[in-house]
């Protein structure tokens, strides 16, 4: 009877043991084996041809004693940026350990940067990996530098100490201005594997001055299938942002109605209502924005508000954002990419009629004529009514 | 694999059954007195012949002194003042104010005990066992030469504290009162809340040496018939030389021994008790300590406290809430840090991440070495604390905090945010006593887990712990009650606490008839006077 128990503890002991074993293949790695990455810049290596991997990956401890009382050196980077090259995105990260000594952790990768010498070559075949590895983000963010990727992540920003984290915050903040727009992986990949949409990717690049060079981001890359085809400035990406409904603020200038200075407005909400429609086998698309502003500046001293003032204001801030949205209209044309996507949309409801575009879905595009409906009320004049001027100057 | 286990627990239980079995203790005491006054006295001193403090004291009384008797008693356990004034002076004296003719026998025991004695609580007793239990537990006995009977006389001298506020179970609004090592005085603190006829106090005997009084406090009508039952049948099984706590009788009638949940509740303030018993509840009081042990219980039971009844229900209903929240990071704190650090590093916010690398750079621990190591030590300085004598207890704090905290940090053993996640959960571990001891070893057992296999650890363990709170039963009684099985009134008074007027029945899994769930009227809601909701005026 002893025997036998024995031998069923061993059992026991055994079969608990196994349990663990099991759990092997979730793999834990403690905090200090990682090397955290936090943005990566690819190029092209201009003697080999070869992919330049450029890991932005944190120096915790850097970082803990900057942000800590005083001591830190001022030249003290809280950042090592680490490069490898390969033929291969992955080969090229594999690369990087022979300098790091431990596997990069990409989990918290943020901004994924493209050399603007690789998006005009094509996305396609360096974005494959990023979407592949389980480790990576979806929604790291993608851009495309204006030069080199790598200058990108050498840069010295003044307030962030890591340059990714930077140009995070950055594109974050795109809906203060609505000059450019947030993409990421995700949403890139899509627009990569619709029929008709051209993606886009904000465009990134390093301000030089004397004793600063600071990150900006401006403006949008327009992709046609995977290569880059051109950019849209800051006023024609608001004009694709405008249909799309996704301006979220941003700063519009109307000439006084007196013609003497500008009155200086804010956007505080836009919407847009697209509807496609075919008439007569041509496709006409009918935009609808409402937008609602605000009067935040004034550079003249006629009091604005009154009735009569903020009519000739919204005819004006109207004619703005047509002539923006067509700006960008004609742009596409010209660069015959799809950027708003109208093809989906026509896919979408006219799906019988959308056979016979497909095949030449380029062709119709710069036949495509387009409808704007445009509703702006100017809601509030902040703080003040009349301008802070003497009575007699003001008529 | 759990018919293994179920194997070797029958296999041990069985083989411990025969083994008490074999070596039970008897007494063979069991033999009636004689009517000879002088063997008596023989056998018992016979008996207790190695006990200085035991006085047999012979006299003669009566009339012309013609009948003998004689008192024996222990020294220590009896008041002497008494026995003068109320037994020897009556038998010796007074006696003689009688007239003469009057004709009374007294060598029978019966008369002497209605007509002389002047203490109510009298027994009579004709086997020697009887008188020995008697005598040791502190009676006088009465013995008279021609009688086959002997008196004991109850003038016990108990030494006793006095009703203190217990050091467990602090309340802010409430009774201070606490229960007390002589059983007699807990009882009374139960009688002086409870004055209802149908409350029982049952007594039993435990213990061949210790002869401890055990008593069963319910109220008849309310508790459930077969839950008494249950406890007398579970309390005589006992067959123990000594009881010296109540926590003997605890590890002897729970349902599950095997289990780190308790399935028997104790306290030691008599509003909690009295509380429990009028839910139909039933207490088992203990001479000898102030714990008073109370079935059935149920896992919610932890998270409550008596002071959640007396204030008002907003601030109670926050800090139940509290103290769940309590459990869970007293179990699972340094299980997720790690878990987090070591598995899931993307879970953690960027910016977190960072930090806990900072921190962790001069570490040379694994995580989980490092959580085992703080937790162990949080381990240490609380047994120290508890048996610290208080004049260095203080030392201890500084100690602790010094080691704990800013030396270890600054040594580069320990990182900052570990003595955080540590600390935190030491704190949290103090909001729920009653479950101290599950707590203390799941939170090792989940940072096993933890540290083996990550969240899929935890997760694993706390569908095992899960599993295991499900199948517990206390006393017939389903330990998760009222979350499992689902019971909606019950769930009024378990993560939040209803007003006391939204609440008029008592948990129905304890009550066992409608007259048990009673608690009071329905509709009691207050609200401001309204001539208009007031009909009469």
């Amino acid at each position: 009877m002893r025997k036998k128990i024995n031998i069923l503890a061993t059992e026991l002991i055994l079969c608990f043991l196994m349990l663990f074993m099991l759990s092997g293949c979730t793999g834990g790695r403690e905090i200090n084996d990682l090397e955290i990455v936090i943005g990566m810049g690819i190029d092209k290596d201009k003697d080999t041809g070869k992919i330049l991997l450029t890991a932005q990956v944190v120096k915790e401890g850097e970082l803990g004693k900057l942000s800590g009382s005083g001591g830190g050196g001022a030249d003290a980077k809280a950042f090592w940026n680490v490069s490898g090259t390969g033929n291969s995105v992955f080969e090229a990260v594999r690369q990087i350990t022979h300098k790091t000594g431990n596997r990069l952790f990409v989990s918290h990768n943020h901004a994924v940067i493209f050399g603007n010498d690789l998006a005009t070559e094509g996305l396609q075949k360096y974005i494959d990996f990023f979407l592949r590895a389980h480790e990576m983000r979806p929604t790291a963010m993608i851009l495309i530098a204006e030069n080199r990727a790598s200058d990108v992540m050498d840069a010295k920003p003044e307030t962030e100490k890591l340059p990714a984290m930077n140009i995070a915050k950055l594109v974050k903040a795109y809906g203060f201005t609505s000059h450019f727009y947030k993409v990421n992986m995700k949403e890139f990949a899509s627009c990569l594997m619709s029929e008709t949409k051209s993606p886009l990717a904000p465009l990134v690049g390093v301000s030089q001055d004397k004793d600063s060079e600071d990150i900006y981001v401006s403006g949008m890359a327009v992709f046609k299938k995977d290569k880059i085809v051109g950019k849209l400035n800051e006023h024609e990406t608001r004009g694709l942002l405008w249909v799309l409904g996704e301006v979220k603020s941003g700063v519009l200038i109307v000439s006084s109605p007196n013609k003497e200075g500008n009155a200086v407005l804010e956007i505080l909400e836009a919407k847009s209502k697209v509807k496609p429609e075919i008439k007569e086998g041509k496709i006409v698309i009918n935009v609808r924005i409402n937008a609602e502003t605000s009067l935040s500046e004034q550079t003249t001293s006629e009091n604005l508000a009154t009735i009569e003032a903020f009519e000739k204001m919204q005819d004006a801030q109207a004619e703005i954002i047509r002539h923006e949205i067509m700006m960008t209209f004609d742009k596409s044309k010209e660069l015959n990419a799809d950027i708003f996507g109208f093809g989906e949309m026509i896919r979408k409801k006219y799906g019988k009629e959308w056979k016979d575009f497909k095949d030449n879905w380029d062709e119709i595009y710069s036949t495509i004529k387009l409808n704007i409906d445009i509703d702006v009320k100017i809601q509030k004049t902040d703080l003040l009514k009349k301008p802070a001027a003497q009575k007699e100057e003001g008529k | 694999m759990f018919r293994y286990i179920s194997k070797i627990i029958r296999y041990w239980s069985l083989k411990n059954k025969n083994k008490s079995q074999d070596t039970a203790p008897g007494k063979v005491n069991n033999e009636p007195l004689s009517s000879d006054l002088k063997r008596n006295l023989e056998v018992i001193k016979g008996i207790l012949r190695d006990s200085s403090d035991v006085t047999f004291h012979e006299f003669n009384f009566g009339h012309e002194r013609k009948f003998k008797g004689a008192l024996v008693f222990i020294n220590s356990l009896t008041d002497k003042n008494e026995i003068h004034k109320n037994i020897l002076q009556p038998l010796m004296y007074d006696v003689l104010l009688l007239k003469k003719d009057v004709s009374m026998d007294f060598s029978k025991i019966d008369t002497i005990g209605k007509n002389l004695i002047s203490i109510a609580g009298t027994n009579k007793l004709t086997l020697l066992n009887d008188l020995l239990d008697h005598l040791l537990a502190g009676s006088t006995i009465l013995l008279v030469d021609g009688s086959k009977e002997a008196l004991a006389i109850e003038c016990h001298k108990m030494e006793s504290r006095s009703i203190e506020e217990p050091g467990t179970e602090a309340v802010v609004r409430g009774p201070r009162e606490g229960f007390n090592e002589n059983v007699n005085v807990s009882i009374a603190l139960i009688r002086r809340k409870i004055k209802d006829p149908d409350l029982c106090v049952e007594k039993f005997k435990i213990g061949e040496r210790t002869r401890t009084g055990v008593y069963i406090v319910y109220i008849k009508g309310v508790a459930n018939p077969e839950l008494i039952e249950e406890i007398r049948k579970r309390l005589s099984r006992i067959k123990v030389d000594a009881i010296l706590e109540s926590g003997y009788i605890e590890q002897f009638i729970e349902d599950a021994p095997y289990s780190i949940f308790p399935t028997v509740s104790n306290s030691e303030k008599p509003d909690k008790v009295v509380s429990k018993i009028l839910e139909g509840r039933a207490a088992i009081l203990v001479d000898g300590t102030p714990f008073v042990l109370v079935v059935p219980m149920l896992f919610i039971e932890s998270f409550q406290s008596g002071e959640d009844y007396y204030s008002r229900p907003f601030l109670a209903s926050i800090m139940r809430i509290v103290r769940f929240l309590s459990y869970i990071i007293s179990t699972l704190g340094p299980a997720i840090y790690v878990a987090l650090t070591v598995f899931h590093q993307e879970l953690i916010p960027t910016q977190l991440l960072i930090s806990i690398a900072a921190g962790r750079e001069r570490v040379p621990f694994p995580a989980i070495l490092e959580a085992l190591l703080m937790i162990f030590t949080f381990d240490i300085l609380r047994e120290a604390g508890v048996r610290l004598p208080k004049a260095v207890g203080q030392t201890i704090g500084i100690v602790g905090a010094l080691v704990l905290g800013q030396a270890s940090v600054e040594a580069g053993l320990i990182s900052p945010i570990m003595v955080i996640v540590v600390s935190s959960t030491a704190i949290a571990s103090f909001a729920v006593p009653a479950q101290t001891d599950s707590g203390t070893i799941l939170r090792y057992l989940f940072l096993a887990l933890a540290g083996l296999a990550g969240g899929f650890g935890i997760i694993m363990g706390l569908l095992a712990t899960l599993l295991h709170l499900a199948s517990l039963r206390s006393f017939g009684t389903p330990y998760l009650w009222p979350i499992v099985p689902l019971n909606f009134t019950g769930l009024k008074d378990t993560f939040i606490r209803m007003p006391l007027w939204a609440m008029p029945k008592r948990s129905s899994v304890i009550v066992w008839n409608e007259k048990g769930s009673h608690r009071q009227s329905p509709g009691l809601a207050p609200s401001p006077y309204r001539k208009d909701s007031d009909g009469s005026k």
